[in-house]
């Protein structure tokens, strides 16, 4: 099994798990703890299992223009994006984020478990010369710093002014003297940080030793079981569960990532067409009163007809409820938006919502500062 | 007995399954285990059976779960359930805290003990089925 830089950590402080082929850690106190100390104050991540890929050269903004539905060269230098690889029936490959670092040199994350297949399919469409794709996962570390007191945290470890770097901007920086890049991303609905540094791997992983030891004196190390209740906590979809390749952006919700007018990307023809007819399902979010929805449970109108089914589901420990993202049909029917959900053998009562489930005066980064 | 960071207390009786039973006059008291608790690392929610409900041994009488997993609740007995917890429905937090006192499940009134209890773990066989699975 593969691990990150950071495994002797993880070893001697977390449960362990298995996720997309890296031995992660699941928890190091408690799933709640956790959670509750990134929505308070600061959580860290290991994310270095998640793939990176650098594309460089003088067709690397024409070739990533032609994988994603976001418009690409026109980005400042310093943009890191949300966006999506789709295939040709516009279903999703891949979620993931792109940093333009400069005109000819860009930064492409991507899920753990998609990155083979994300690679695959961008070096089956690359063109011939003008651009370079390297897989440098292994030769880098990955880190989220996510809270309200996230820039406080790290801070001290670089010399970047993290209160001028803007939402979804990153900087080329030194962090405990390492060559990093940081962005002022996430994906737990929290103001924070994604920290990737240039050097560290599973043989000589100090540097990244060293960053996090820091780190942690004045956050909480999160593991992967607070990560997902997180994002989901925030509405993120999560490629697997809520998102696939037979899902479309309009399906999920992720309309928005699509520059209007944008022609000639994969998936394009059939994203034009998407426009043209509502999707028949939709992503919704959904608050029960009782029980824990979980992936798959059928979702139905109050007249008891099945209208759909959960994708995500867990509970929420600021709701302290059961909440679920969930895909459902959208001529269906019923009162308001009231809904049943099969918890096993029971009917538990919810309702539709729009995520973020949380209050956003009380949590997120939009929240009032305090 | 603690046992890698798991206690095992002595005088209950139980299952593979990781749940306990402790005889109290006349009835049977039924909670989770320190290593089940610990393994569903937080507990948020349970799902009990109702009072009066026959419970069989070894069937599934509810559920405890944690953000991350479901987790079925056997019981340890055949009976009848003269009691559940009902303070675990706003603090299921208990039964990581006090999993053999204040986490207690389910109080039963037994319908075959005698007989049933020979087929449950003593503390010191389930101190080896949990060394077992740990070693795994």
């Amino acid at each position: 099994m593969k691990t990150t830089p950071l495994y002797s950590y993880h070893q001697s402080h977390a449960k362990l798990t298995e996720f997309a082929g890296y031995e992660m850690p699941l928890w190091y106190t408690t799933t709640t703890e956790e959670h509750m100390a990134v929505r308070n104050r600061c959580g860290i991540f290991d994310v270095s299992h998640m793939g990176r890929f650098s594309v460089k050269g003088p067709a690397a903004g024409s070739f990533l223009e032609g994988l994603v539905p976001t418009q690409v060269q026109s980005q400042p230098a310093g943009k890191a994006f949300y966006t999506l690889l789709l295939n040709e029936k516009g279903g999703i490959i891949d979620d993931l984020i792109i940093t333009k670092l400069a005109e000819a040199d860009f930064l492409v994350v991507v899920n753990a478990a998609n990155a083979e297949g994300d690679m695959a399919h961008m070096r089956r469409h690359a063109p011939p010369s003008g651009v370079q794709i390297d897989d440098v996962t292994a030769t880098s570390a990955m880190m989220a710093v996510q809270g309200p007191q996230a820039a406080a945290v790290l801070q001290p470890l670089t010399a970047l002014d993290l209160g001028q770097l803007k939402r979804f901007r990153s900087g080329v920086t030194q962090v405990l003297r390492q060559p990093s890049i940081i962005s002022r991303t996430g994906y737990t609905g929290e103001d924070g940080f994604e920290v990737i540094m240039f050097g560290p791997t599973t043989d000589a992983p100090q540097g990244a030793l060293a960053v996090w030891e820091r780190l942690v004196e004045s956050s909480a190390a999160c593991g992967l079981s607070a990560r997902d209740s997180l994002r989901l906590e925030a509405g993120f979809p999560l490629h697997g569960s809520d998102i696939d390749q037979e899902t479309n952006p309009f399906q999920a919700d992720l309309a928005w990532v699509i520059s209007a007018d944008k022609k000639g990307y994969i998936g394009s023809d059939a994203i034009s067409g998407f426009r043209q007819t509502p999707p028949e399902v939709v992503k919704k979010g959904a608050v029960l009163d009782r029980g824990i929805p979980r992936h798959g449970f059928e979702v139905l109108d109050s007249r008891s007809d099945r209208i759909g089914v959960v994708t995500s589901g867990s509970f929420s420990p600021v709701l302290k409820k059961g909440i679920a993202l969930c895909r459902v049909g959208l001529g269906s029917s019923g009162s308001g938006n009231s809904v049943k959900v099969r918890v096993r053998a029971s009917l538990e009562d919810g309702r539709l919502v729009k995520p973020p489930f949380y209050d956003e005066a009380s949590y997120g980064w939009r929240r009032a500062a305090t | 007995m603690d046992i890698g960071g798991f206690h095992i207390p002595d005088g209950l009786l139980y299952t593979k399954e990781h749940e306990w039973a402790r005889e109290e006059g006349s009835v049977v008291v039924v909670g989770i285990t320190d290593y089940a608790a610990k393994t569903l690392n937080d507990v948020v929610y349970v799902t009990f059976p109702k009072v009066n409900d026959k419970v069989k041994q070894f069937k599934s009488m509810g559920t405890v779960e944690s953000i991350k997993a479901v987790s079925e609740l056997y019981s340890p007995i055949s009976g009848t359930v003269v009691r559940v917890n009902q303070a675990l429905e706003s603090h299921p937090e208990l039964i990581n805290k006090s999993p053999y006192s204040e986490g207690w499940l389910v109080e039963l009134k037994p319908e075959n003990f005698a007989s049933e209890r020979k087929v449950l773990l003593d503390p010191k066989a389930y101190t080896s089925h949990v060394m077992s699975l740990s070693h795994k």
